[in-house]
């Protein structure tokens, strides 16, 4: 079992009732087919930073799932033929998710050491040093200033 | 001896990665050392979905940012170049914006 994510964008002139229902039929066919739905998230109607199809806007839906291989074939097959779907990106996470994970967990750790081997004394200074280097650092030149 | 290893004057030196003052000529530079905002501010996460931290990676072209004006380290480059590419992909950032 792997943990997949997918986000595709459906044309913006599609009612929202239809492509609510076309979701959700993606879901339940999902869950048929032994997936298990982890997070369905619309975010809404978002300008495109490209024209596809001469679109320049359209709504994001990200679908979260556990599954096999084989289902993903079978979604991105669906979403290929589904004519209100503009484009899809399926990624595969578990494995930064574990690593991501992991990551956290030394972090933890380390912090957990730090706090239980230094002194209040120690770990007190070290705290706003590393603060002050973070909202010192940000400034860097050479960076576009553009949101 | 001392020019074959590698410091000529500064005029024809490239402006490359900053923690150099280039001493030698009339001016002296000195750049700041630049740092991986991944590495300080422990970013582990470099999604694809967050493009408002992607979008400071990229150029206004849409080119992604070398490394030796950023300052980001060669892991997280890389990271960083896989995120901005999956954006591309799905239309979260631009492949070129030309208009």
């Amino acid at each position: 079992m792997r943990i997949y994510e997918e986000l595709f964008i459906i044309k913006p002139d599609t009612p929202e009732e239809e492509a609510d229902q076309y979701v959700e039929q993606l879901q339940t066919q999902l869950t048929t087919a032994g997936a298990t739905i982890d997070k369905v998230e619309k975010w809404g109607k978002r300008r495109l930073a490209y024209r596809i199809d001469k679109y320049r806007e359209g709504f994001y839906v990200l679908l979260q799932f556990t599954g096999d291989a084989n289902l993903v074939k079978e979604l991105e097959r669906r979403l290929r033929v589904a004519d209100m779907v503009l484009k899809f990106i399926t990624v595969r996470i578990d494995e930064t998710l574990k690593r991501l994970e992991k990551r956290k967990k030394v972090r933890d750790k380390r912090a957990a050491k730090r706090a239980t081997s230094a002194p209040p004394a120690g770990a007190a200074p070290a705290q706003p040093s590393l603060e002050k280097q973070m909202t010192e650092t940000p400034a860097m030149p050479g960076l576009p200033k553009e949101a | 001896m001392a020019e074959s290893k590698g410091r000529p004057g500064s005029a024809g030196q490239r402006p490359t990665g900053g923690d150099k003052a280039v001493i030698g000529g009339r001016k002296q530079y000195f750049r700041r050392k630049k740092v991986c905002r991944f590495c300080v501010e422990k970013i582990d996460d470099i999604n694809y979905k967050d493009i408002k931290l992607l979008h400071g990676f990229v150029a206004e072209r849409g080119k992604i940012v070398p490394r030796r004006i950023s300052g980001v380290c060669a892991p997280h480059q890389r990271r960083l170049t896989d995120a901005i590419k999956k954006a591309r992909n799905i239309a979260l950032l631009p492949f070129a914006s030309s208009f």
